[in-house]
């Protein structure tokens, strides 16, 4: 029944924790609560298809917004996945009116399979990792692009996804579920699980 | 082979994949070091209770007529051009024996309050800019100073100058 994967509710309890003590006046508080979820903003916007400078200011503007506007959160558990919905919808009306937008598909992303040398800077993925991404690319482009938004957050907003991606709200949980499929299958061609 | 039972679904849940997913970018595309650090530094700078122009063009009209310990003979004019999020700031300061004369113009036009303080923060003069956006402060005090502008709703945050010198 929950959307949730396995370690999403401590994620979302600690969450919480910091916004409670934030709103009761420890300015601290807000300092935890960016280093812990300011990586996931990071994916969930990297995911919407903004280069990495467009990226970063996404991620700031988002907070921002927390600052300004966060009293109008009333239940502090909601906090992780109001600073999600604020992202998505703020990458995609700045990849909408800029032209600097880049889909991730079109950078090389570097990495290396774990038996090849890595150059500085490049990523080493282990095992399952390296059969893992070696069976994403066999997926539609579409579907990577879903799995990726929808992997980067624990509580996805389908109505922003539906509309980043062009495709009807009522479209996503199925074409989700079709895509994990496919996933699968190359998983089990490619001898993992 | 595959060593899965007729009745066991194939491969890893729904729930389960996605994580790996996610687990599989957070390798790939991981936020650069300075993600948190910026995200903070922007938050503090949102603390700040006013926002801070920023000094874009100094001229000297004359050469020399502007020092750190200005003599009682000096004359001359030079201008100052800041830049805000949503106006710029012309000063043009002119200076004659031992009085400086402050014209100031604020580009789009607005309807603002003008404070001109001191360095210890007391006020020197408060004036309003006209409809076109300009100002004047006949007579200013020497040393820094620095100049606050102020929305007469107070809708917006107010607006400040860094110190500059008269």
């Amino acid at each position: 029944m929950s959307e949730l994967p396995t370690e999403s509710p401590s994620l979302w309890e600690t969450a919480a924790s910091h916004f409670d003590r934030w709103r009761a006046g420890e300015n601290a508080a807000l300092d935890d609560l960016v280093r812990l979820l300011s990586p996931m903003l990071w994916q969930v916007v990297r995911a919407s298809g903004l280069d990495h400078t467009t990226a970063e200011d996404v991620v700031q503007t988002t907070w921002l917004t927390l600052v300004r506007s966060g009293e109008s959160i009333s239940e502090s558990r909601a906090v992780a996945g109001w600073l999600c919905t604020t992202a998505r919808r703020e990458a995609w009306r700045v990849a909408k009116q800029s032209t600097r937008q880049r889909p991730v598909e079109d950078e090389t992303i570097a990495r290396r399979l774990p038996d090849e040398p890595a150059p500085e800077g490049q990523v080493v993925l282990d095992d399952d990792n390296a059969r893992l991404w070696g069976c994403l690319s066999r997926l539609s482009e579409r579907c990577q692009k879903l799995l990726r938004i929808v992997a980067a957050e624990s509580r996805p907003d389908y109505t922003v996804i539906a509309a980043s991606l062009g495709m009807p709200v009522g479209s996503i949980g199925p074409t989700r579920g079709r895509c994990l499929d496919k996933l699968r299958q190359e998983l089990v061609q490619a001898g993992g699980r | 082979m595959m060593s899965t039972g007729d009745t066991e679904p194939v491969g890893p849940d729904d729930l389960t994949l996605l994580a790996r997913v996610g687990r599989l970018w957070e390798q790939l595309d991981p936020p650069p070091d300075d993600l948190v650090d910026g995200v903070l530094a922007r938050i503090a700078a949102e603390d700040l209770e006013f926002d801070l122009l920023v000094l874009v063009e100094s001229a000297d009209a004359l050469d020399g007529v502007r020092s750190a310990t200005p003599a009682d003979d000096d004359s001359g004019a030079w201008s100052l051009e800041y830049a805000g999020p949503d106006f710029n700031v012309y000063l043009r300061l002119s200076r004659i024996e031992d009085h400086t004369r402050l014209d100031g113009w604020v580009v789009p036009a607005r309807r603002l309050t003008v404070r001109l303080s001191g360095e210890d923060g007391t006020l020197a003069h408060e004036t309003s800019l006209d409809e076109f956006g300009r100002f004047e402060i006949a007579d200013t005090p020497s040393g820094l100073a620095r100049i606050t502008f102020l929305d007469e709703e107070l809708v917006d945050r107010p607006r400040m100058t860094p110190p500059f010198w008269i």
